[in-house]
């Protein structure tokens, strides 16, 4: 026989009455002043052991039992909540603790080194091209009449930007509606960017600063390289899959500690862009070979704005915190591909 | 069958003085870290289905460590029901996410639905909360309604508007009294009379006045400065030298008055509302200091960030003990009284969805 005390609440008014309970193989028995009660132990319904928390006993009709004697209750009721009883008893060793750090710690490395760029690529394969190329209009309409002016070359030299462009898309059957945007986008400098869907954007200021045509395709091989792969799509999903991340594993600290995350955050998402670029500078020179250019255009253009770039910000430039992979290096690989 | 409450609702509630019960947390960092890393793992290895579980055991493990007249309060959600929250909210979500990014046009009528469907997630999510918390067994119910929420919000949101945010404390004060008041512990209704409306708005505006003020001075102080060295900055001349570093310096001023103003106005209304608040024969006393939280917040956050996150648990547990230890429940009777409501269940926990969009009126 198991005996403990306890408090009875009879469910109808917060009255808290101390009794003594025994118990029984099948049944247990409470006794306190005006009280006397048996409740087959079937009809008992007992809480998960969370911590050194009180353990609740539910009785039938709403009434309540609430005692600190958790051997009891254990003794008792062996068998009840098996699963939550066992995370119970994990909870209580700092050896299934340190366990548990190292499991967490070793997911969050390979979710944000691969599995979050897995998983936005794999996303990224489930929505329509159609869904992309409104995403890339809709960017397009912000940079129109604000950033950006039609562009203010002569109408041969737009012309022959269209045919370099067209021999670098000409036979790529992957769907997107490939067009070259001559702009004349003053705030932004020499600078081609890449639209989802399939618009490239390429500045007056670029175009005057490349030495030949040839560099000016490795520019826009680049580029075609972010849409094929649909980067702008998959830094989006990034994105949202790092805040997520972030937002599972501290999302119960106080609203201003969270704020500790943001700067981290911030941090992985230029380390995923450099990697997409990377990612494009390998399509530039795959497709440069293909068409019969040499990649080291690809290295001239790059030396070319990273001047242009230092003398219009009049200082070093600052890789750490760039979205781009570091110039040395990228020229470097231009250099050494196939 | 329902016993009527001794107390006679909330018009019984005396002033006088009674017994004091400070209220007591006595959970500790070490335990509750334990817990928390176990069902962070658990959460990883099930795919986020343990999470639902996990959430009921940490809160489990903060309410039974919390005590008044030594008898712990319970929390009672089940967690299927909280798990489905939750995936209700993780598909909203992605919804959301989805269409701000693909058709941003149309997000204008994302935020009017965010506009309809926020009081509907908050409503629900508080008489979640307070059905599903018990103390000495006995429920505390929430009997607010979307329409008087809706309107809530409608009505001095306009008003917010219109006055340029000027009136964003009085629809804060407005939504506070409404949650108060709709709640009950059993069938006795809480009670927030006018009187905490003074002491809860004051804070807003003396942060207004110190603002304007100190924007003055930093404004004269700046144009003192370049005056002194000499009005560098000609057209198209180089940027002086000193500029990086006083925009820096503007950027870490700012964030560090945001967060002495967070932290004020947070102490001052909370100890507003809860020195006004009554239940029944109980009131309450809330000594919260605004220096207090400031130290709190920022060793926390602190401490969160070199410990990359581990130090989560231990600022929760931290937090929570400084609240404690700030309140009290004066009792001019017994709390024996109170008679059980006859319970009506609420299912789906709105407050996942609610918790998503970070919607929160909690005080």
């Amino acid at each position: 026989m198991i005996e403990f005390e306890a408090a009875y609440y009879d469910g109808r008014t917060s009255a808290r009455k101390p009794v003594r309970v025994r118990g029984y193989t099948l049944a247990i028995q409470i006794v306190g002043e005006g009280l006397r009660l048996d409740v087959p132990l079937a009809k008992v319904h007992v809480d998960p052991p969370v911590g050194g928390t009180r353990r609740a006993l539910h009785l039938p009709d709403g009434a309540q039992l609430q005692t600190d004697d958790h051997a009891a209750v254990e003794a008792l009721f062996p068998r009840a909540h098996l699963l939550e009883g066992w995370v119970h008893r994990l909870e209580r060793h700092w050896l299934y603790a340190l366990a548990a750090i190292a499991l967490v710690a070793a997911f969050t490395w390979w979710s944000v080194v691969d599995g979050l760029p897995l998983a936005a690529k794999v996303a990224a394969g489930f929505v329509p091209v159609t869904w992309e190329e409104k995403l890339g209009e809709q960017t397009l309409g912000f940079f129109e009449g604000k950033l950006c002016r039609p562009s203010a070359l002569d109408a041969a030299r737009q012309q022959a930007l269209q045919r370099r462009f067209a021999r670098l898309t000409a036979g790529l059957t992957d769907g997107y509606a490939y067009r070259l945007l001559p702009r004349d986008c003053r705030a932004v400098g020499a600078n081609a960017f890449a639209l989802p869907g399939g618009a490239v954007v390429i500045t007056d200021a670029l175009v005057k600063l490349a030495q030949s045509d040839d560099q000016i395709s490795a520019v826009l091989a680049h580029e075609i390289g972010h849409v094929r792969h649909r980067h702008g799509l998959r830094m989006a999903l990034q994105a949202a899959g790092l805040a997520a991340l972030a937002a599972a594993l501290f999302g119960d600290a106080t609203s201003i500690t969270s704020l500790a995350t943001t700067l981290p955050v911030a941090l992985l998402q230029s380390g995923y862009s450099r990697e997409l670029e990377a990612e494009a500078d390998d399509y530039a020179f795959q497709r440069l070979t293909e068409i019969g250019l040499s990649p080291k255009a690809f290295a001239e253009i790059i030396l070319l704005l990273e001047k242009d770039h230092k003398s219009r910000s009049g200082g070093e430039s600052k890789d750490y915190f760039s979205t781009h992979p570091a110039t040395a290096k990228r020229i470097q690989r231009a250099l050494s591909a196939p | 069958m329902v016993v009527p409450s001794t107390y006679g609702g909330a018009a019984a509630n005396a002033a006088g003085p009674g017994k004091r019960h400070p209220v007591e947390f006595s959970a500790s960092a070490g335990e509750y870290f334990r817990i928390w890393i176990v069902n962070l793992a658990l959460t990883i290895v099930t795919l986020g289905i343990y999470s639902a579980w996990a959430k009921v055991r940490k809160r489990r493990y903060f309410y039974g460590h919390t005590r008044i007249d030594g008898e712990s309060f319970e929390y009672r959600a089940n967690p299927i029901a909280i798990l489905k929250g939750r995936l209700i909210a993780v598909a909203l979500f992605a919804a959301f996410y989805a269409i701000s990014h693909f058709a941003p046009l149309y997000i204008w009528a994302l935020y009017l639905l965010l506009l309809f469907a926020g009081p509907w997630l908050v409503v629900r999510s508080l008489a979640f909360n307070a059905y599903n918390t018990a103390y000495r067994n006995v429920r505390f119910a929430f009997s607010g309604t979307y329409r008087t929420c809706l309107g809530l919000v409608l009505g001095y949101g306009l008003l917010t508007v219109v006055t340029f945010g000027l009136g964003f404390p009085f629809l804060r004060r407005r939504l506070i009294q409404f949650a108060a008041e709709s709640h009950s512990y059993g069938t006795t209704r809480f009670a927030l009379p006018e009187g905490f409306k003074k002491p809860f708005i004051r804070p807003y505006f003396v942060v207004i006045g110190v603002s304007i003020l100190l924007g003055v001075v930093l404004v004269a102080f700046f144009a003192a400065v370049s005056v002194i060295a000499g009005a560098p900055a000609k057209a198209g001349a180089d940027k002086p030298g000193w500029m990086p570093t006083a925009i820096i310096a503007g950027v870490v001023v700012f964030y560090a008055f945001l967060f002495l103003q967070v932290a004020y106005i947070r102490a001052r209304t909370v100890n507003a509302v809860w020195n006004h608040l009554s239940v029944g024969p109980l009131r309450f006393e809330s000594a919260l200091r605004a220096r207090d939280l400031i130290w709190l917040y920022f060793s926390n956050f602190v401490a969160v960030v070199l410990t990359v996150g581990l130090a989560t648990p231990w600022a929760a547990v931290r937090a929570m003990r400084y609240r404690a230890s700030k309140t009290t429940v004066i009792a001019s009777d017994t709390l024996d009284g109170f008679a059980q409501a006859e319970a009506q269940r609420v299912s789906v926990a709105g407050e996942e969805v609610a918790d998503f969009f970070d919607i929160d009126i909690a005080l």
